[in-house]
């Protein structure tokens, strides 16, 4: 039934104007703005594509990059729809990407406009994928089940976490999460004493001073998931230099000896270090194998939520979507873009729940 | 004639000349601000364009016997004031993640800039730094200085193969799609169609097979397809006129490509256009109310309270801050009828909206309402330059009012309406804050302006020059990297901006002379 | 026009009216300025996005509206002494041709954009100036004083120095004296900065004072704002500076008063309400300037009177906030309450020195008429 009404709502939208939705980022006409891509054909309107697209497989062979894709590809043509978080925006572009040479045809539309527009989509039936940088929320997931009467499917695509940084230069190696707190925030929820202001506090000498803390706007999700983790959800001081952007936090404290600051893991660079999380004996880096093993407290994973009912199977272009995601080379793209890819075992969990076949032993 | 306050020039000896400190320090601000404007213009100008030109890459032994290959960047005290350090851009991001080193002075034990090292500019993991192995083609292994000269021709071919698939997609492929959509198909095309699928296919057959054997620093080895490198050079063995062709060439690349790598590499040619459109849709929205309004207000309507009033509001409408337009904007284009439009038309894509969020044309019409003030204000000067005698000559002869203005007074006019319309432009293409609100967009490689029915499509989002600048400068993956692109956009923006505004000056320089001072105002 | 600007007020005003309904706001209006903290003591905190779940609704536009003026004052406080000085010395010295390439010039230095402004100030003047403090302040105090030197020393120069060297010029001149200035002022800083500051200024003053130096503060934002309103009040304090008839200056100089007596005593009197406009336009742009505020001020809902701590502005609030905002929620209408404040602030001060100076031109013109 959802199905119908979309294919309906696609074909006035051909009638009224052929693009889609003004947010939408179209792999093939991306990669064909980007010059140094290879070229790569768009179709107007997805349901032009699906009426001509059996006719023009073939054709769309040569937009991609491997020759060797199959006439397989048949079936998955037309286009893909994805809504949801910005910091997974650059992730699902590149997926797209590499989907489009693999898959020629199939076109992905991307919206970023942040987590909190994944869910309403999904309930809505607009799109069957989408890309969250945190879990659904309670009422979220409860919308969902009212309306299609079984919970979404998440599937962790990749692994992120915020790190507290610090001045290349300052002496600091680690915090205990109630120093932490203390730092950031003066209602001290993590059960610090007193709030730490200066860096003598911590016992260094250098640097001296009062802490400069940097951090994020509010509306951002690194915003909310390092006050609810870090600050026990208690509140920051009101001295934090807010930034609109990660990268801008990262640049502050790499230009000031006395600052301190969170961003996300890919936005590390050499002007700052990585502060390690924990008590004297424990204290943890964020480093692959801890954000592996869930031991790092700020870590979070990337998910993509679908819309898969329990009894039935993922429409193909999605299959095949998950499918490339989940596979090593999929893999690659989270590490390029300075993420923490997915261990092998998770890895093949993951696939295992969704019904996809078994990497081989061996991978590329 | 004597002016006043110019009396004692010229003639220091005879007259009083101690004017005393102030009228010095009063000096000294004219001196400071155009300091101040020069200075900015010269940072701009160096940082912005050095970035294009090849630098040096040094090759560095430290302390502990570990080599580093790097550009030399930015070189600051430590924070102890004992020495100092300096930052290298080591590259290679696929080999341990990071693209700098910050290494103290006295870390370095050797310091040399060997000819052999090249850079290498790739689709995937950024720039790479070493050393050149070996190439290998099919069951040929090049090596030594052979493997350069075949590197460079090799991906010269498979630069004009990629030109020239990607102008067999466009200009051929794509057109004939297009018209296979329209009509239902022969086997004609279908024929055709095949025929340029394999053509094509065989150029990116051409393009595939060859691989590069690399060296890092440290020594280790590499295998790169060479189809991932789109460019490769050796900068400590260019002569300067090689190093000045580069610099030509990265100019014309970051003015005519896309961005890469988010925002920090590439090119801003998405930016320039959705720039230019923006501001081409916004001057035709503003120029008739603009002009229209001026003329009512100089010649049809009585100059009384009421007119006086009007020029008021002329005036407060252009010193209300710009991001209370883009708050209008959002709330009554964009939510209020952006909304209703997609209520009416597009009902089948809630909730996500079409034309009810920020886009092309709603930005268009915000900047329009911003910079109609700047148009009626010099529409008006220009219209009341023009001497009353040739309004009465005309009405002398015979002419209606009607006549008069459209026969006489508005061809007069028209240089200052250009010179509005020239100062308008040049405000939108520098604004930022309004249009943060409705409808500039991070990365919109989808540009408003394409092929595709209707053609020009005005809910999409477009990419701007300063929204860029902004952008770059704090959304990107990493500011460090996308510093010297800032600077190059930044640069590129003022320019523009600056080019535009002389126009507007020495067009009113000319009007002036022609027809001498306002006649009344 | 007068259908915009009340299409833009009604717009406002019916958006922000719910708010002060009864039952509109989903929290107490009191908020809106302070709000008690856990130990009962007014607490201004901006915190809009948790109207709705938080426990303590807090969303003080104080802090924010305390910023916006802490910006705009520092912008005037550089722009005030830099553009009536250069329209005093550009209206009563300068040579006729050069004030007329004078003028263009600064007017390019008005259209600069601002975007570009608060990149230049936000990432490499703040983080320069809070590495070179001692040498900011070098400059900032050296500068002045040896121009005043200058001056006192001017009449003992050679008299054919004198002769190329005249104030008539000194705007061209001056730059490389300046320039030279410049790198003195900061070639010597780490001198006096290791006998006075114990050879770290920046610790010196949080130790002795108590004061903090933050990379991205009001003074840069000043510093920034400042030029991007220097051009707009000179161009209008000029004008109402050529405006004053001319009779009265010269016969103040006929009296024997120098060129800057009959400045000050005469023609400043006069052209007073004009420059008084001119200030409060400047005003206007920099209180809503967004940009510069944004990028430059690291945006920290503060209210603390120290010029090298950050700050946050109404306008940068409503640039960050906005687009994230649900419409038609307590957040978007708060919003939409800063803009009007904006809008009505600026109407309030455009206004009043569009009012000022129209009469002002009257008056002049009368005069001009009875002569």
């Amino acid at each position: 039934m959802s199905r119908l009404s979309r294919c309906i709502g696609a074909l006035k939208r051909t009638l009224l104007s052929p693009s889609r939705g003004p947010r939408t980022l179209s792999i093939a006409e991306s990669i064909a703005a980007a010059s140094e891509a290879p070229g790569a054909l768009s179709i107007a309107g997805s349901s032009v594509a699906s009426r001509v697209a059996p006719r023009l497989v073939s054709g769309l062979v040569l937009s991609s990059m491997l020759v060797s894709a199959k006439v397989a590809a048949h079936d998955v043509a037309g286009s893909l729809d994805a809504i949801g978080s910005d910091t997974m925006a650059e992730l699902m572009l590149r997926w797209g990407e590499q989907f489009e040479e693999q898959r020629p045809g199939v076109r992905l539309q991307l919206q970023v406009a942040g987590s909190a527009s994944a869910p309403p989509a999904l309930i809505a039936g607009t799109t069957l994928l989408g890309p969250m940088s945190r879990p659904m929320q309670e009422d979220e997931s409860a919308a969902f089940i009212e309306r299609h009467g079984y919970a979404p499917t998440p599937v962790v695509v990749g692994k992120d976490a915020l790190v507290v940084v610090v001045n290349r230069h300052n002496p600091l190696s680690r915090l205990s999460r109630a120093e932490l707190d203390a730092i950031f925030s003066d209602t001290l929820a993590c059960g610090a004493s007193e709030s730490i202001e200066r860096w003598q506090q911590l016992g260094l000498e250098r640097p001296g001073g009062t802490i400069h803390l940097y951090g994020r706007n509010a509306v951002s999700g690194t915003h909310g998931l390092f006050r609810r983790r870090a600050l026990c959800d208690g509140e920051f001081k009101v001295s934090v230099m807010v930034s609109a952007g990660s990268a801008a936090v990262v640049a502050a404290v790499g230009d000031d000896p006395a600052g301190i600051g969170y961003a996300g893991l890919n936005h590390l660079n050499a002007d700052v270090k990585a502060v390690a999380i924990g008590n004297a004996e424990d204290g943890i880096l964020p480093r692959r194998q801890s954000l592996r093993s869930g031991g790092y407290p700020l870590s979070r994973d990337l998910l993509i939520y679908v819309n898969r009912p329990p009894e039935g199977e993922l429409p193909d272009v999605e299959r095949a979507f998950l499918d490339m995601v989940l596979s090593p080379s999929g893999q690659r793209v989270v590490k390029e873009l300075g993420f923490v890819a997915l261990p092998p075992s998770v890895l093949a969990a993951q696939r295992h729940a969704l019904g996809l076949a078994e990497l081989p032993r061996d991978g590329p | 004639m004597k002016i006043p306050g110019h009396t004692a020039v010229g003639m220091p000896g005879k007259r009083r000349t101690r004017e005393g400190p102030l009228a010095w320090l009063a000096a000294a601000s004219v001196a400071l601000s155009l300091i101040m404007l020069g200075a900015l213009l010269v940072l701009l100008s160096v940082k912005g364009l050095s970035n294009f030109w090849p630098a040096t890459v040094h090759q560095l032994t430290l302390k502990g016997g570990e080599t580093v290959i790097g550009v030399p960047l930015e070189t600051r005290e430590l924070p102890s004031r004992q020495g100092l350090e300096r930052r290298y851009l080591t590259a290679n991001r696929d080999d341990g993640g990071g693209i700098w080193r910050w290494l103290a002075n006295d870390q370095i034990t050797e310091d040399t800039t060997p000819e052999d090292l090249v850079v290498l500019e790739r689709r995937h993991w950024g720039t790479f730094f070493g050393r050149l192995v070996a190439l290998q083609s099919g069951d040929q292994r090049l090596t030594g200085p052979d493997a350069w000269t075949v590197l460079e021709s090799r991906l010269k071919e498979i630069n004009a193969l990629r030109d020239e698939r990607r102008r067999l997609t466009h200009d051929e492929i794509l057109p004939l799609i297009r018209s296979m959509e329209d009509q239902d198909g022969h086997r004609s095309e279908d024929r055709r169609l095949a025929d340029l699928q394999r053509r094509a296919s065989e150029l990116q057959q051409r393009m595939q097979g060859d691989l590069v054997v690399l060296e890092n620093g440290q020594g280790r080895r590499q295998e790169q397809a060479l189809a991932e490198i789109l460019e490769a050079w050796r900068p400590n063995a260019m002569a300067w006129h090689e190093k000045l062709g580069h610099w030509v060439r990265e100019l014309w690349q970051f003015l005519s490509q896309g961005p890469r790598d988010a925002n920090t590499a590439g090119g801003v040619w998405p930016a320039i256009f959705g720039t230019i459109l923006m501001v081409l849709l916004m001057s035709i929205l503003v120029t008739p109310f603009g002009v229209l309004a001026a003329v009512y207000l100089n010649e049809v309507a009585h100059q009384g309270r009421l007119t006086r009033l009007v020029r008021i509001g002329v005036r407060n409408l252009a010193g209300v801050p710009s991001i209370v337009y883009g708050v209008f904007g959002l709330g009554v284009f964009v939510y209020g009828i952006g909304g209703s439009i997609d209520r009416w038309f597009f009902e089948s894509t809630l909730p996500s909206p079409t034309f009810g969020t920020g886009g092309l044309l709603w930005a268009s019409l915000t900047l329009a309402l911003l910079t109609l003030p700047v148009v009626i204000v010099a529409t008006e000067e220009g219209l009341s330059r023009i001497p009353l005698h040739q309004r009465e000559g005309a009405l002398a002869l015979g002419a209606t009012r009607f006549e008069t203005l459209t026969r006489v007074v508005l061809p007069m006019a028209t240089p200052a309406m250009l010179t509005g319309l020239i100062l308008a432009v040049a405000r939108a293409a520098g604004e930022v804050a309004p249009l943060m609100l409705v409808g500039v967009a991070k990365l919109a490689p989808q540009v408003p302006l394409d092929g595709e029915f209707p053609f020009l499509h005005l809910e999409r989002k477009f990419m701007h020059l300063g929204y860029h600048i902004y952008d770059a400068a704090f959304h990107s993956s990493d500011v460090q990297a996308a510093m010297p692109l800032v600077y190059a956009t930044a640069l590129l923006l003022v320019t523009v901006i600056l080019v535009l505004n002389l126009t507007a000056i020495f067009m009113r320089h000319y009007l002036r002379k022609r027809h001498g001072a306002p006649v009344r105002r | 026009m007068l259908l915009a600007v009340v299409a833009i007020a009604v717009f406002l005003l019916v958006e922000v009216l719910p708010l002060f309904w009864p039952d509109g706001a989903s929290f107490p209006l009191e908020a809106l300025w302070s709000s008690p903290d856990v130990s009962g003591e007014p607490e201004y905190r901006w915190l809009p996005h948790r109207l709705d779940d938080a426990a303590v609704p807090q969303a003080s536009l104080a802090p924010l509206l305390w910023g916006t003026l802490e910006a705009a004052a520092w912008a005037l406080v550089v722009a005030i002494p830099l553009a009536l000085g250069a329209a005093a010395h550009s209206s009563l010295y300068m040579s006729p041709g050069l004030r007329a390439r004078l003028k263009p010039t600064l007017e390019l230095m008005e259209a600069m954009p601002s975007v570009v402004l608060g990149f230049i100030a936000g990432l490499a003047l703040g983080p320069w100036v809070e590495r070179h403090l001692a040498q900011s302040l070098s400059i900032v105090v050296v500068l002045p004083a040896a121009v005043v030197l200058l001056a006192l020393g001017y009449r003992w120069l050679p008299d054919r120095l004198k002769a190329a060297l005249t104030l008539r010029w000194a705007a061209l001149w001056l730059i490389p004296c300046l320039l030279l200035l410049v790198w003195l002022a900061m070639s010597v800083a780490p001198m006096w900065e290791g006998w006075w500051f114990d050879g770290d200024l920046r610790l010196w003053v949080e130790e002795s004072w108590g004061l903090d130096v933050q990379a991205r503060n009001a003074l840069i934002v000043g510093l920034a704002m400042g030029f991007a309103v220097i051009p707009g009040i000179y161009a209008l304090a000029e004008d109402a500076l050529s405006d004053v008839p001319r009779e009265l200056a010269e016969g103040a100089q006929a009296m024997g008063a120098t060129r800057w007596q009959t400045l000050t005593r005469v023609m400043l009197p006069v052209a007073l309400p004009g420059v008084f406009s001119a200030i409060m336009i400047g005003a206007g742009r920099a209180v809503g300037e967004t940009m510069i505020v944004l990028m430059a001020s690291g945006n920290s809902a503060l209210m603390t009177a120290s010029p090298l701590d950050g700050l946050r502005s109404l306008a940068s609030s409503i640039a960050i906030e906005l687009p994230e905002a649900a419409p038609g929620g307590s957040h978007y209408r708060l919003l939409l309450l800063a803009a009007l404040a904006l809008f009505a602030f600026t109407f309030l001060v455009n206004t009043l020195a569009e009012v000022v100076r129209a009469r002002l031109k009257r008056r002049f013109t009368r005069r001009k008429g009875d002569a």
